[in-house]
């Protein structure tokens, strides 16, 4: 095992000292990593706001600084109380492992406490520390408390706050739910919970994969009620960060979800007239941010999920039910009219000089070339319609950013 | 590639990269290294390939090496991503695949390494990373990959394996880490990697798959992982293996990729960064050699764009008995 310069003394003494901290103030909600010009500076602030409160630290320490329930660790000793951390934990999981059987009670007790608190110290400050989690996990598959899983649920909010892209972290919270819902049952208020804590984070961590997949994650524990409600509530958002894909991603999966509900009977059943009635809106609503926000990839990409399911599963079922072909279809017609309106009013360039118009005519133009990329009978009543002329705009816009993409379009 | 672009745009500082990845695992003093001592297995492979690719894996002991990846493996045959850690299939690939690149694949007790990985294999045909659970198309990818250079993919499902990756395929005909989640192209190159793998590419939807991922090109000529991020060296391993082995490598502009690798090189110390001048790690020197391999770039050892090892390395173990 590799020990770092300090002595013993030193050691435990950081490692104490931020155990201290910890158990002083449980009600931590964030922790960040900080450089020591930075404490003056906090203080500073604090200051101002709670004049009469007594710093927690005479000032002589400078490692670490929590006010208001959050805590900042100086860069100046992450190195070390990272390692001492990680030696101590180490230490107190192979005892775990080595004695667990040969001890009493209280003595397995003592040693899975030991483990617990070092695993919170190391995974605070290395989040990705698997090893760390598990140890965790083998621990609190012994017990039946529901109140251990909801602690548990916090710290890894609170690591979140620090490390919002720790892929072992979010897994650590979905094994959580999943023991919570096996053990006990899943409550409702639980997944709402989680949905906010994603949309909190994302607010800070833009794009972030991770994060955005643990909410889809939770699609599948949502009652249709649910699904709905979440299709409402994160349409604001969305709206605020129109460059996220993977909200609009979220979007995709719960309306999926509400089309899956379409064919089912029973409790989680839903209305064909309603499902198109959402996709109706999010449709119009989409076309209304695609125009407000020129040249976003996402709502683009977003655009062509909507458009492609919607005549697919609205329109060409009632083709099916009257035995029309799509090509014959009034409202797939009418349909097709209204975004090449969109198309020719995107392709309008007014500036070359702001990238974000020609972004807009090229999105536009390969949007609408991959409508009839996955449905072929769309080819024919898209030449008629653009005519000539118009086709070859489209063309030429593509060929201007992509043009060994283009050689296959044109080839097919 | 033209050689007279080729000469405006620079050259890869081959042995400054060599000296660096030598140098960084001298180098134990950074933060960034004391939190990144959990994954030494798979920085080891990541190192180890790209000296490979460079024709100099010669330089490292090759027995100091060796020995300690069996100091990493457990009893269940699993191996852990550094001493006294957890085993986890992520570090068992880097394992077997170090064990591949020094052709010591003998050492090893195939059979309880493959009930390791076999073990992981639920129900539906989706793989856990570990005893603990999670499911996600990358453990897919790492299973097939690793019972395949072991030759023992007899011993799972295949066809429920295979069923479990396709289900996970989105309408912009990408894939994500379970069914229903968000297209990354990671994500991809494991999927149509585990595809290519057990000979499945027929259920991948090339073109549209192929749209998806030369979209990922931006003017720099970086490629991105997903929409309207930044672009990042490590795609041009995850997007243009994915392309490559669809067949589809045609529709991107190969020559500004190139350049963009090269203009992401730490010119004095070695080492590539995700953008330029960013700082350099060994994680992105990798992707970094390992896209220029895959783009023919002279005097880089061609790389298996499925298996992510050197072609040459492959061959020997599909052609040894």
């Amino acid at each position: 095992m590799e020990q770092g310069s300090s002595s013993e003394e030193d050691c435990f003494g950081l490692l104490n000292q931020f155990h201290h901290v910890l158990q002083s103030d449980p009600l931590i909600d964030e922790v960040g990593f900080i450089h020591p010009s930075q404490f003056t500076l906090l203080d500073k602030e604090d200051g101002l706001s709670n004049q009469n409160k007594p710093l927690p630290y005479n000032g002589t320490s400078r490692n670490f600084w929590n006010q208001d329930h959050k805590l900042g660790i100086s860069t100046d000793i992450l190195i070390q109380l990272c390692k001492d951390a990680k030696h101590v934990f180490l230490a107190a999981l192979e005892e775990y492992k080595s004695h667990g059987n040969a001890c009493n009670e209280s003595q397995i007790m003592n040693i899975e406490s030991e483990v617990m608190k070092h695993s919170q110290a190391v995974l605070l400050l290395s989040s990705d520390f698997g090893t760390a989690w598990n140890a965790r996990k083998l621990i609190l598959s012994k017990t039946d408390q529901l109140s251990a899983f909801t602690e548990e649920l916090r710290l890894s909010g609170l690591i979140l706050s620090n490390s919002p892209k720790s892929e072992p972290t979010w897994s650590h919270r979905r094994w959580i739910i999943k023991m919570i819902s096996r053990r006990f049952s899943t409550p409702q208020e639980i997944i709402t919970k989680e949905s906010k804590l994603v949309e909190s984070i994302g607010e800070r961590s833009k794009m972030n994969y991770r994060a955005w997949y643990h909410r889809c994650w939770l699609v599948s524990y949502m009652a249709i009620g649910q699904v709905l409600h979440e299709l409402n509530k994160s349409k604001r958002w969305a709206a605020l960060h129109v460059t996220d894909s993977s909200c609009f991603h979220y979007r995709r999966r719960l309306m999926l979800r509400i089309l899956e509900s379409v064919n089912v009977k029973g409790s989680n059943a839903y209305d064909k007239t309603e499902a198109h009635k959402i996709w109706m809106e999010e449709l119009d609503w989409n076309k209304e941010l695609v125009e407000r926000y020129v040249g976003r990839e996402a709502l683009w990409l977003h655009r062509r999920f909507l458009s492609l399911n919607w005549i697919m599963y609205f329109a060409c079922n009632h083709s099916s039910e009257t035995g029309l072909s799509i090509i014959t279809n009034e409202e797939v017609a009418i349909f097709i009219d209204n975004e090449i309106h969109l198309l020719e009013s995107s392709m309008i360039v007014p500036d070359t000089k702001f990238e974000d118009f020609q972004a807009q005519a090229l999105y536009a133009a390969v949007y609408m070339l991959w409508l009839p990329k996955n449905i072929p009978e769309l080819w024919r009543m898209l030449e008629e319609k653009l005519g000539t002329e118009k086709l070859k705009c489209v063309l030429s816009t593509i060929a201007q950013e992509r043009p060994l993409f283009l050689q296959h379009l044109v080839n097919v | 590639m033209s050689s007279t672009s080729s000469n405006q745009m620079g050259q890869l500082v081959a042995d400054k990269h060599v000296r660096y990845i030598l140098m960084a695992e001298k180098k134990k003093e950074s933060f960034e290294s004391v939190v990144m001592d959990h994954l030494r297995m798979n920085g080891a492979y990541w190192g180890l390939t790209t000296l490979d690719l460079l024709d100099k894996l010669g330089t490292v002991s090759e027995d100091e090496v060796v020995s300690w990846i069996m100091t990493c493996q457990h009893e269940s045959g699993g191996f852990a991503g550094n001493v006294g850690h957890d085993p986890h299939i992520l570090y068992t690939l880097s394992a077997v695949q170090i064990l591949a690149l020094f052709d010591k694949i003998n050492i090893l007790d195939v059979g309880k390494v493959s009930s390791y990985v076999a073990g992981l294999q639920n129900k539906d045909g989706s793989f856990s990373g570990d005893m603990w659970g999670e499911i996600d198309t990358r453990f897919s990818y790492i299973a097939i990959c690793c019972l395949s250079i072991l030759k023992t993919l007899d011993k799972i499902n295949v066809e429920k394996a295979v069923d479990y990756i396709v289900s996970c395929k989105n309408l912009d005909g990408g894939f994500g880490c379970t069914p229903g989640a968000e297209s990354h192209a990671g994500q991809i190159f494991c999927c149509v990697g585990a595809l290519a793998l057990t000979g499945s590419l027929h259920r991948v939807d090339k073109d549209l798959l192929g749209w998806w991922l030369c979209e990922r090109q931006g003017k720099s000529g970086g490629l991105n992982g997903r929409p309207e991020k930044l672009p990042d060296v490590c795609y041009s391993w995850w997007v243009l293996s994915s392309l490559i082995m669809i067949d589809r490598v045609h529709w991107i502009d190969k020559e500004k990729l190139v350049k963009f690798i090269l203009d992401c090189q730490d010119l004095d110390n070695g080492g590539i960064s995700d953008r330029p001048d960013d700082a350099v790690d060994i994680f992105h020197t990798y992707f970094g050699v390992a896209g220029l391999s895959l783009l023919e770039y002279p005097g880089v050892k061609a790389i298996d764009p499925a298996y992510a090892l050197p072609v040459d390395v492959v061959n020997r173990i599909i052609f040894t008995k």
